[in-house]
């Protein structure tokens, strides 16, 4: 059968084929195949990179997280300090405002009492008078006994007019 | 009918040998082709935006890597690389060349030139796949077997022959030929593929000379075969490398 011919063909199509390999390979696959294995390695340390980088973030963002807790702590620690010192203060001039006012009103009271007593013993200065003066008149007029009751009746209408 | 479709075979003398010079030409293209791609490939390597070109040859070398790691240990294989990568390229190209309109327009025959014969060999419609001739498929073949015994004793030594007398030595003459049935599968499944393929490209191209009608019904089948054989020619190309790969995987890995 002429298409089934074997002859010298066979072995120059190995020979052509195995030479194809080596100068492919030589030449081809294997420059390629460092390029690959360069990118390979390019991309593992890409990732690897990436991945410290997101932890370092991750770090700093947690630093950060920390950092906001510890200035919302600290602002509340002041609030409430504040508002506990404003209080105690409150307080303070409360009870001083307090004892203040009873100050003022215990001196008030002196002051009363002081001018209950003057006015007191002006009052009794002036019966005293007056009842001197009574007794001038009485003595005076020497009157008897009826004229006597009117004219003390009389005074004492005067004394009720007095002002004192 | 279909009188003249027995070619007659030219053949190149050297000494007292003979070379199926169509076959050995249709190779050569083959490879110069090959290494202008190639070359295309890596002539601007770059470990970083890779170009067309060689985004091309890595997605093959890729591929083949694949082929690899699933028939043996990576380390095993990784030598065979670029064997296989050439070996898928080569039988692919191969296999579309004899698809490829005759693209010397017969010009050889035209101005009479018959150095080495290229008026003949330039000749009929399309140009011929190197692999629908057996003695390539052969070649190759033989070149995947030698691979199979050679990696199965470099890596096991004198116990690869052990499994030819498994599970008893009675089974050795079917071991031998399952050894030697499988260059003869893979040589001839890929020949008669492609051959059959071109025979029936012929045949088409000849079918409107030979019921004396228009040339043009031709094309729509033509056409649809043609897209056909695109498809079988991949196949074929795959199933040759795979099937390597398997054998050299079967030859190198322990079985227990």
């Amino acid at each position: 059968m002429d298409i089934l011919h074997f002859d010298a063909t066979l072995v120059v199509q190995i020979i052509s084929f195995l030479l194809l390999v080596w100068i492919l390979g030589k030449f081809a696959w294997k420059p390629l195949m460092n390029m690959m294995e360069k990118r390979r390695i390019n991309i593992e340390n890409n990732l690897i990179q990436a991945q410290e980088e997101r932890q370092q973030a991750e770090k700093i963002k947690q630093e950060y997280q920390e950092e906001m807790r510890q200035a919302r702590h600290e602002a509340q620690d002041l609030i409430a300090r504040a508002t506990k010192v404003s209080e105690e203060r409150t307080a303070e001039i409360l009870a001083l405002a307090h004892e203040e006012s009873e100050k003022i009103k215990k001196a008030a009271l002196v002051d009363i009492e002081r001018e209950r007593d003057r006015a007191i013993l002006e009052v009794k200065a002036q019966v005293a008078d007056l009842s001197v003066a009574v007794a001038e008149k009485i003595i005076r007029q020497k009157l008897d006994m009826p004229n006597q009751e009117k004219l003390i009746e009389q005074f004492i209408q005067e004394v009720g007019e007095m002002p004192c | 009918m279909i009188t003249d479709m027995e070619e007659e075979l030219i053949l190149w003398h050297f000494n007292n040998l003979t070379f199926h010079a169509k076959t050995l030409t249709m190779t050569w293209i083959v490879i110069a082709f090959m290494l202008i791609f190639c070359f295309l490939g890596v002539r601007h390597l770059t470990s970083g935006k890779p170009g067309k070109m060689q985004n091309i040859l890595e997605w093959i070398i890729d591929f083949v890597r694949k082929l690899i790691s699933d028939n043996m240990s990576y380390e095993k294989g990784r030598p065979l690389l670029s064997y296989l990568v050439t070996l898928i390229m080569f039988i692919f190209f191969s296999n579309m060349l004899g698809l490829i309109p005759n693209i010397t327009f017969n010009l050889f025959e035209h101005f009479g030139v018959e150095a080495g014969q290229l008026n003949k060999i330039f000749e009929g419609p399309s140009l011929m796949s190197p692999t629908a001739d057996v003695n390539t498929t052969i070649g190759l073949a033989l070149l995947s077997i030698t691979l199979v015994l050679f990696l199965g004793i470099k890596h096991k030594g004198v116990n690869y022959f052990k499994h030819f007398f498994e599970p008893i030595p009675v089974f050795f003459p079917i071991h031998v030929i399952d050894l030697l049935s499988k260059p003869m599968t893979l040589a001839f499944r890929l020949f008669g593929n492609i051959f059959a393929g071109e025979v029936l490209i012929k045949v088409i191209l000849k079918m409107p000379e030979s019921y004396d009608i228009w040339a043009f019904p031709a094309a729509l089948p033509d056409t649809v075969w043609l897209a056909f054989s695109i498809f079988i020619g991949t196949i074929q190309a795959f199933v040759f490398t795979v099937l390597t790969t398997a054998y050299i995987g079967q030859a190198v890995t322990e079985s227990h």
